[in-house]
């Protein structure tokens, strides 16, 4: 019943083929995104995550099987999905007001409207004052603000972020998670959240989907509607679903 | 505290380029000093430079000199650039171009654009552009290199964005890839500004009627050395002052460029 859902991923695979041999990245993933849901795709490092991601994305073109959008299938690029990228990516010759209007720009958005909003985006994600600085000018954690003003204003349905609060200092992260969380209730969005950080996937999630080691196969997936927002990470229900996660979760030991 | 450390270091530093430059001098009056030097001193080579804007050589003032071999450089390296930026910007972005055109490049790249002289000679005669010609071969490997670099080592990232916010095809390539790639082509411009310099002085020593490079051929001719010197200091000093003017234009182009300062 592919149309019930906002984004549906179909039996997806990933296999990367080099001189010497092939190898299996994504290994038949399939997952159905409910409209405006926030989903956590939870893995251990080097799991496939991204690949995943980049393939939801249009960026990348899968081995086997199929995305739907609305119930119908898609692609390559689509306007109706916006990344943030991991790592920042913001365009170091634009100014934090051009990075953010970049897909208006591409879209052939009036430069007015464009601006304003930019504007607007800019407000939501608290750098208003910051908008003719240039990228090096921002802290880590003010870059990956721009990053998610800059997929906003695009105007997506769906929003990916690959681990982008990952090159953040703890407490940045901290405080980065609570800002996304406003800022999607503000703006409600569909958004696919990548991690490998547990704490970070359960204060988020509406649902997880946990993924196992290389090749990714989806492992289980956990439902968290009923744990009440702002979530308190020292709270008993909150460490039960965090230890239940982590006995299930592969460890990243290299290779 | 911090400031005023800062600013006694940049003095100190601005001092020790003067003591150098004033090194050079000094070492310059001792040589020409003694009853058999053969070397002009500073003097008589500054005297020498006051007696020529009176009695100017083929018509023409030092200025004059300086301002046609400088407009032989520039002619030649708008052409080499033209051209240059955007066949570096394909050979890096198509890996068919690049199959094309990378051998043909690497074989002419080595030959040094003097050994071009006696072929451009016969082909275009020996005047004005025949120099732009040997500028331009002169410039435009230093151009493609340098571009085809930079676009081939694009930042990936950038490329993603790119795409992912719309942008296709030639846009992809003016917005994303050519910023990108922007530290690196102006490298390779100004590693063509002072190769087209040296290569236009060199072919005007062979065979011109003015430049800068036909005075030190006239003064070795007439055994005038103090004509070499003037026309010597005249190419250095010229093409150290465009090396700078460079640097700052390119820091004005890029204000977002940290590496510049």
């Amino acid at each position: 019943m592919a149309d019930r859902f906002k984004l549906s991923v179909k039996n997806l695979s990933k296999a990367f083929v080099t001189k010497k041999d092939d190898t299996l990245v994504i290994d038949d993933i399939s997952m159905d995104v409910r409209e405006n849901e926030f989903l956590v795709i939870l893995g251990p490092g080097q799991c496939g995550k991204t690949v995943l991601l980049n393939m939801v994305a249009g960026l990348l073109k899968p081995t086997l099987g199929e995305i739907y959008m609305d119930g119908e299938k898609v692609s390559g690029l689509d306007k109706r999905v916006r990344m943030v990228f991991q790592k920042l990516a913001l365009l170091p010759w634009l100014t934090v007001s051009k990075n953010v209007q970049i897909g208006m720009k591409y879209a052939k958005v009036p430069k007015e409207q464009r601006e304003r909003v930019a504007q607007h985006y800019i407000d939501l994600v608290g750098l208003q004052g910051f908008e003719r600085s240039y990228p090096h000018q921002l802290s880590g954690g003010m870059k990956q603000r721009v990053g998610i003003a800059r997929a906003y204003a695009s105007a997506p349905e769906v929003l990916l972020m690959d681990e982008p609060f990952g090159q953040l200092d703890a407490q940045t992260r901290y405080s980065m998670e609570d800002e996304i969380l406003k800022i999607w209730d503000k703006d409600k969005r569909t958004i696919l959240f990548v991690t490998n950080n547990i704490e970070e996937a359960v204060y988020l999630a509406d649902r997880i989907v946990l993924l196992s080691k290389r090749p990714a196969k989806v492992k289980d997936v956990f439902d968290l509607t009923g744990l009440p927002r702002p979530r308190d990470n020292l709270s008993e229900e909150f460490l039960r679903i965090r230890q239940e996660i982590a006995d299930q979760m592969d460890l990243d030991l290299g290779q | 505290m911090k400031k005023h450390t800062f600013i006694l270091r940049n003095f100190l530093l601005n001092l020790l380029s003067f003591l150098s430059l004033g090194l050079l001098v000094l070492l310059w009056i001792v040589g020409s000093s003694g009853e058999a030097s053969i070397l002009p001193s500073p003097y008589e080579v500054w005297t020498k430079f006051l007696a020529l804007s009176e009695d100017p050589i083929a018509g023409m003032s030092m200025l004059g000199h300086s301002l046609q071999s400088l407009r032989r450089v520039f002619v030649g390296l708008l052409a080499a650039t033209v051209v240059g930026i955007p066949l570096g910007t394909m050979i890096g972005w198509s890996e068919r171009f690049r199959a094309i055109f990378q051998p043909v490049f690497e074989i002419i790249r080595p030959i040094p654009p003097l050994a071009w002289v006696p072929l451009i000679s016969i082909w275009c005669g020996v005047f004005e552009f025949s120099k732009y010609i040997l500028v331009f071969i002169g410039t435009f490997s230093a151009i493609v290199v340098n571009t085809y670099a930079g676009v081939n080592l694009a930042n990936r990232d950038n490329i993603a964005v790119g795409r992912m916010f719309g942008a296709r095809g030639v846009r992809l390539i003016t917005d994303i890839v050519f910023p990108s790639a922007l530290p690196s082509i102006m490298a390779g411009l100004k590693t063509a500004l002072t190769t087209g310099w040296g290569v236009v002085l060199a072919a005007e020593m062979i065979s011109a009627n003015y430049g800068l490079g036909m005075l030190v051929t006239r003064g070795s001719d007439s055994n005038d050395i103090q004509l070499v010197l003037v026309a010597m200091l005249l190419i250095g000093l010229i093409g150290a002052l465009m090396s700078t003017a460079f640097t700052i234009l390119e820091r004005r182009l890029s204000p977002w460029r940290t590496d510049l300062n």
